[in-house]
């Protein structure tokens, strides 16, 4: 024990005179390994932060990887049918799409036709059309015609059956989202994306809503803002508050732009499937139409985004080799100069096994010492970038460190410490003491 | 009573570039405890490389090395490096002082070398210690570079004599010294031999030689006339 830890002791001081004898030296080589680890950590940390930012929001635009995704044909009976199937289960969930304008009653909306908020209103401006199955198109008479314009938005009205949550985990931005336990309250309740949220505030909408195909307008409650990952302005509604001033089959109507995706778990049963297909088509639905695809967007995403992973990370890795062969260069020229030191080393009784470990651990250090400081300029740089640029880029907000670059960086110093110190380390030990000190 | 070093027939055969040479052809040598023994020789007569195989940095070819009674002649090299830490203390030509260290921490390092462990604080006594032994203890800080011949010479005196070794094995010290300042290097090694260390001198100088307790000739390999007292 007491030998042991004196050799460590001993090792310390021999591996601390080295590097100190050799400042300036290692602190040459340390400069180019310094901006090799750099580069591998930047590279690591840039292509792990931005798979997390388009990752996160696949997942919100696109759903879940393994989550089941089925359009439901337009026609006037999907709806009713599939709302009836999928009531109360909790594996499935649907979001039938229309359009609503809420601000100035009877006003042509800012964005006639649901576009983006942002720019100058971003509106397509063309004739509305709807096109059928059958490929045939014909244009939908504007339902403002004539109407003055002002202040109030249009978007698209999503109302949700079930928890869709569990496969676009929106983020929630304030406030709530919708609570579907509590029993349907006549005002209905709404959550607007941020688009949409973003375009109330900029032209102070009054708060009357009127949707396509509802019976009456009403005056909303919002309750939340989410994340959405959608360019247009949205808002989420619950089905069962909405079919309070609207009757279902208005929600597949074609001419409210009604159409019905429908979210499965990938644990949902057949047989579920089944039924939902053989009552469509029952209802006179071409079974052609129903198909269910399987959502795989982040895998596709993911292994794209390696492969430009892998580039960068070769040229990272280039740029380390220059740094390892700084170091293996100094590790060598160094051993020559080095031998008298090792010879007489040996000669007073140091073990060779012990004498090569000191040497090698002295680039290893170095290189370790090097990663570390690499790794701490990378994390803090990575921190001003995020402090100062955060609010203008939304994905460089709060971003943490991430420790597959750290974990990179020290393997990258390791490497290094360990190329450029073994072939001294070697010849340390191999050193003939009798020729060096012969006189 | 035991020698300290009884060596019988020791036979070494070195290749360089060419054909194997046989540098030693049958040495023998014993040192008693507190016994000096000066190695006069022609240069090649392979004096170094004697003190070499005494001093185990080397292994001999043939013969026999006995150590304190123990045959050593073919220890591995993780024993050989205890044993130099523990039995031997060792004089170059080149004093091979570490120029980055002070002289106080070049004779210190050999009490840094895996073998044992002395706290800071004893290391430096014992440094210290050392070097006013070799009468030079004013001069602890100095870095080699600000220090003359003889008294790097000295420095690595006290280095070898640091972990009190058995023998000490000096290999022409004073040859890079003019005759005043190897004098007093000389003095320094044989006062070692009155606390009991045995010391082996390869020189040219026969003055020096001759303050030594035996004088030993090498030629070809083989000693002559050994053991006997060769008056100048
Ligand atoms: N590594 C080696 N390989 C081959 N031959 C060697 C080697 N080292 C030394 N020799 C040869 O061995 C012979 C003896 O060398 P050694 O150094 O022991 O002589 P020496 O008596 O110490 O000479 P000097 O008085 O000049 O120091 C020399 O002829 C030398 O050329
Ligand atoms: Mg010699």
């Amino acid at each position: 024990m007491i030998r042991l830890s004196g050799r460590f002791r001993s090792s310390l001081i021999i591996g601390g005179q080295g590097i100190r004898a050799r400042k300036m030296r290692t602190f040459l080589s340390m400069i180019s390994l310094f901006l090799g680890v750099l580069a591998v950590v930047t590279v690591q940390a840039g292509s792990v932060i931005a798979q997390r930012a388009l990752l996160s929001d696949i997942e919100i635009s696109q759903g879940k990887d393994g989550t089941l995704q089925m359009y439901l044909p337009s026609n006037p009976q999907a709806v009713p049918i599939t709302m009836d199937l999928i009531q109360g289960r909790e594996d499935v969930a649907g979001v039938t799409t229309g359009k609503a304008i809420i601000g100035e009653p009877g006003v042509k909306p800012i964005n006639e036709g649901g576009g983006p908020l942002d720019g100058n209103g971003g509106a397509y401006r063309g004739p509305m059309m709807t096109c059928d199955a059958s490929g045939q198109c014909r244009e939908l008479e504007d339902p403002n015609e004539g109407a003055p314009s002002g202040q109030a938005i249009e978007l698209s009205m999503k109302a949700v059956t079930g928890d869709i949550l569990q496969f676009r985990p929106f983020r929630l931005e304030s406030g709530d989202w919708l609570d579907s336990s509590s029993t349907p309250s006549l005002s209905p309740r709404i959550v607007l994306n941020t688009k949409a949220a973003e375009g109330f505030a900029k032209y102070k909408i009054p708060a009357e809503m009127r949707v396509e195909g509802a019976l009456a307008n009403t005056t909303p409650r919002i309750i939340g803002v989410v994340n959405d990952g959608s360019w247009g302005p949205a808002a989420y509604i619950r089905s069962d508050e909405l079919l309070n001033w609207m009757p279902v089959d208005s929600l597949s109507d074609p001419r409210y732009g009604g159409s019905m995706e429908l979210m499965l778990a990938p644990s949902t049963t057949a047989d579920l499937q089944q039924t939902l297909k053989s009552r469509l088509t029952a209802a006179g639905m071409n079974p052609d139409e129903l198909h269910v695809r399987t959502i795989n967007s982040l895998k596709e995403m993911q292994s794209q985004l390696s492969l430009m992973r892998w580039i960068f990370l070769g040229m990272a890795a280039l740029v380390l080799l220059i740094g390892v062969a700084g170091i293996l260069n100094v590790g060598l020229a160094t051993v020559g100069e080095r031998i008298e030191e090792f010879a007489l080393r040996r000669a007073v009784g140091t073990p060779r096994l012990l004498l090569a470990g000191i040497v090698l651990a002295e680039t290893l250090l170095t290189g370790l010492l090097t990663a570390a400081a690499a790794i701490g300029f990378g994390a803090a740089a990575l921190k001003a970038v995020s402090m100062v640029l955060g609010s203008r880029e939304p994905f460089l907000q709060n971003v943490a460190f991430p420790w597959e670059a750290g974990v990179a960086g020290v393997l990258a110093g390791l490497i290094a410490g360990i190329l450029g110190g073994l072939i001294p380390a070697i010849r340390a030990a191999r050193i003939p003491i009798a020729t060096v000190m012969r006189a | 009573m035991t020698p300290l070093i009884s060596i019988t027939g020791l036979t070494k055969t070195l290749k360089g570039q060419g054909e194997p040479r046989t540098i030693l052809a049958g040495a023998d040598l014993t040192l008693h405890s507190g016994e000096s023994i000066a190695i006069l020789g022609r240069s090649g007569s392979g004096k170094s490389t004697l003190l070499s195989l005494i001093g185990l940095f080397d292994r001999a070819d043939g013969g026999q090395y006995l150590l304190n009674g123990n045959d050593i002649t073919r220890i591995p090299e993780r024993k050989a490096a205890a044993l130099r830490s523990e039995e031997f203390g060792f004089v170059f030509q080149r004093f091979f002082l570490l120029k980055h260290l002070s002289a106080v921490q070049n004779v210190s390092m050999a009490l840094v070398n895996g073998q044992g462990w002395l706290p800071r604080r004893k290391r430096k006594a014992k440094a210290m210690e050392a070097l006013e032994r070799v009468g030079i203890g004013h001069l602890a800080k100095h870095k080699p570079p600000r220090l003359s011949g003889g008294e790097q010479q000295r420095v690595a005196i006290a280095r070898a004599l640091v972990r009190d070794p058995k023998i000490l094995l000096a290999d022409e010290p004073t040859g890079a010294l003019d005759t005043e300042t190897g004098n007093l290097v000389v003095e320094a090694l044989r006062s070692a031999t009155d606390r009991g260390c045995g010391l082996i001198l390869v020189t040219h100088d026969h003055d020096h030689a001759a303050k030594m307790g035996k004088v030993m000739q090498l030629t070809n390999g083989v000693f002559e006339n050994s053991n006997q007292r060769v008056v100048v």
